[in-house]
């Protein structure tokens, strides 16, 4: 099981549109995750176990853990390889 | 669904603003007129946006999705605003600037209905003909057809699905 942190500003509106997207992909390819959705201030408290961070607001700290902008799952461009990226480091 | 609540008087077809302050005053000062937001709404977007920026390039086309936390909202609403001259916001995620074009401006109380207004937003968005016509767009009604139509045709979609 991965534990996949997914952030923005109030953790309520583009959080849950990545957090869906990310979901779907997950069930797609059988990978198993758990996602601990957020605002980018609980970040750093949620970190415990945490194989991935899709933030859809701006993130300046290193956290130590892989983190990739989930922008793309709220404009649509550029989605396919997003998801490509997000199941490389879920494959790990 | 959630544009059936879409209202004339908050759809704006040629906004005159030169920053993107101007532009949070001019719509966020119609959904305070119209008593769907609290007088602190306009601040505290400004105040959001510089934080956490809600600008995204589909392509070329700018487009923000300014928003904040339901304390400074009385009901729910979409704002439009499709701006004369485009106006710099900077993009969520990146901070990369974004010249922008058309606003959806949310005031949200309850946060499903929130996710829901905004993923109808994000499929008129990711729709390149739709953002087309709306930025060809003269008068309210024709924003809010164009629109509707667009929501039909996702009913029908997801009605063949099921």
């Amino acid at each position: 099981m991965k534990k996949v942190i997914v952030a923005c500003g109030g953790a309520v509106a583009t959080s849950t549109v990545a957090a869906n997207a990310i979901e779907e992909l997950a069930k797609k390819n059988d990978i198993d995750i758990n996602i601990c959705q957020c605002r980018i201030s609980e970040i750093q408290s949620n970190l415990d176990g945490a194989a991935l961070i899709v933030p859809t607001s701006r993130v300046k700290r290193d956290y130590g853990v892989p983190l990739i902008p989930g922008t793309a799952f709220i404009s649509g461009v550029g989605t396919d390889q997003l998801e490509e990226k997000i199941l490389d480091v879920l494959r790990k | 669904m959630v544009w059936e609540e879409l209202e004339e008087n908050l759809i704006f077809p040629s906004v005159k603003a030169k920053t993107s302050d101007e532009v949070l005053e001019i719509l966020g000062g119609a959904l305070i007129k119209k008593g769907y937001v609290k007088n602190s709404y306009i601040q505290a977007l400004k105040e959001r946006e510089v934080e956490f920026p809600t600008g995204l390039d589909i392509n070329g086309i700018g487009i923000a999705i300014p928003h904040t936390s339901a304390e400074h909202v009385n009901n729910t609403a979409t704002c439009i605003g499709i701006l004369k001259n485009p106006v710099l916001f900077y993009e969520m995620g990146t901070d990369n600037p974004v010249q922008v074009r058309i606003v959806f401006m949310l005031a949200v109380t309850d946060p499903h209905a929130h996710i829901d207004q905004l993923k109808q937003i994000i499929l008129i968005i990711q729709d390149r003909n739709i953002l087309h016509s709306l930025l060809g767009s003269n008068n309210p009604k024709e924003i809010i057809q164009t629109i509707k139509r667009k929501e039909q045709v996702l009913v029908v979609t997801q009605e063949r699905e099921d």
